[in-house]
């Protein structure tokens, strides 16, 4: 544990990975460290975020600057984790909580695991592709063919996350499926609009917050962080087209019409 | 007829929107309120192309006025925007446009694959540039008594 100044390092740096890595924007990761700096006493306080990486320093009692670099990597995207820390930030402003308090429950948070359990997890794929089906004009059986397929890509998720296979192959793979199961699913029973089935399978795969994020980090002016976000957006984006083009690859190679 | 049908979109945009919130680990208390508004962003939007309201108009006030009441709602709530912002235009990504884009790509159809591609891209933008906006607006009228802290 480091002593004198250097203590108040680890829990902005902690703050600031745990927001990064959950999906919080940067602006609230380089305001929360400058203002939960400010808050222990510290002086000239600096942090500057990208979606990869934090840098924070700030000028200790005898003159010198204490400074750390913290490498962010791309994590599972858990909102209330930001939103907790949040709350922990705040209560630091407001002077409720001392450094190591902040420490304890930042790392409290980081270990805790999510309120929503995996099997709560694969309804809400399937209730969340069932739903867009049905938003996109799918009648009962298209909901219940998309939500089974999203299920399914669920599960698949988690078996690859368990081999340490994360984000652009489960990412591809999860689209791959979404299309190519409602589609042999059409061939062989002909029900079901294939369209609708697919398009409401994708939904969760899709870069919703990327985009949001970019967006409202290139409206601040942090360009550097807009980009990357960006990037990591229209990535996802080709990722899950290039799923389901395939699919409709491997469908016209077994021959038939097209679905 | 049309109000049948706006109920339907409706109740299954709340419903994507809902699984999304789980999805992406939302704070228990946040799943309610967040779903309805992704239920409101996308109604509106089907709303307003029945009036006959071009699409990327539409897509944009849409998602202005779901921005809108995504951070009144995370203010009285007193949670993080993000949250809530994310999950007001989830249900507008356009995931059909995109999948018909690709569809058409595949079957060599390039001249209808960009078209849809071209929508996608607009209806994209116009969400950014809704949610934008909508930021900007919430934070000129944060000081007003109607979005005061709850």
């Amino acid at each position: 544990m480091p002593v004198g100044e250097s203590r108040y390092m680890e829990p902005l740096q902690l703050a600031g990975r745990l927001i990064m890595e959950n999906g919080g924007e940067t602006y609230r990761v380089e305001e929360t460290i400058t203002r939960m700096g400010k808050a222990f006493g510290l002086e000239r306080v600096e942090s500057f975020a990208v979606p990869s990486g934090l840098f924070i320093s700030y000028c200790r009692q005898d003159g010198d600057n204490e400074t750390s670099v913290t490498r962010v990597r791309k994590g599972s995207r858990h909102l209330s984790r930001v939103d907790a820390v949040n709350a922990v930030s705040r209560q630091v402003e407001k002077g409720e909580l001392s450094c190591e308090e902040a420490l304890a429950r930042l790392r409290e948070i980081a270990g805790k695991p999510s309120h929503v359990s995996r099997p709560m997890l694969i309804l809400a794929a399937a209730a969340s592709a069932a739903g867009f089906a049905g938003m996109f004009g799918g009648s009962v059986v298209d909901m219940l063919i998309s939500g089974s397929v999203a299920a399914l890509v669920e599960v698949l998720t988690h078996v690859l996350e368990r081999l340490n296979l994360r984000d652009v192959v489960s990412t591809l793979l999860g689209s791959l499926f979404s299309a190519l199961l409602p589609m042999l699913f059409h061939r062989l029973t002909g029900m079901g609009a294939v369209e609708l089935i697919v398009a409401g399978a994708l939904m969760p795969l899709l870069p919703g917050l990327a985009m949001t994020n970019a967006v409202q980090d290139a409206l601040r002016g942090d360009m550097v962080s807009g980009l990357s976000h960006g990037l990591s957006a229209v990535l996802t984006a080709v990722l899950v087209a290039g799923g389901a083009l395939v699919a409709s690859a491997v469908m016209s190679l077994m021959g038939g019409a097209p679905v | 007829m049309i109000a049948a049908e706006l109920i339907r979109t409706y109740v299954t945009s709340l419903l994507g929107t809902w699984g999304f919130a789980l999805l992406l680990h939302a704070p228990r208390k946040a799943w309610i309120p967040a779903s309805i508004i992704g239920g409101v962003s996308y109604t509106l939007y089907i709303a307003l192309l029945e009036l006959g309201s071009p699409e990327a108009a539409a897509m944009f006030i849409a998602a202005l006025i779901g921005s809108l009441l995504a951070q009144l709602c995370a203010r009285r709530m007193k949670m993080i925007a993000t949250i809530f912002l994310t999950l007001s235009i989830v249900s507008l990504v356009p995931g059909l446009g995109l999948y018909r884009c690709m569809e058409h790509l595949g079957a060599g159809r390039n001249a209808m694959g960009l078209q849809a591609g071209v929508t996608a891209m607009i209806d994209i933008m116009m969400i950014a540039l809704g949610v934008g906006v909508g930021s900007l607006v919430f934070r000129t009228a944060v000081t007003r008594p109607w979005a005061a802290k709850g």
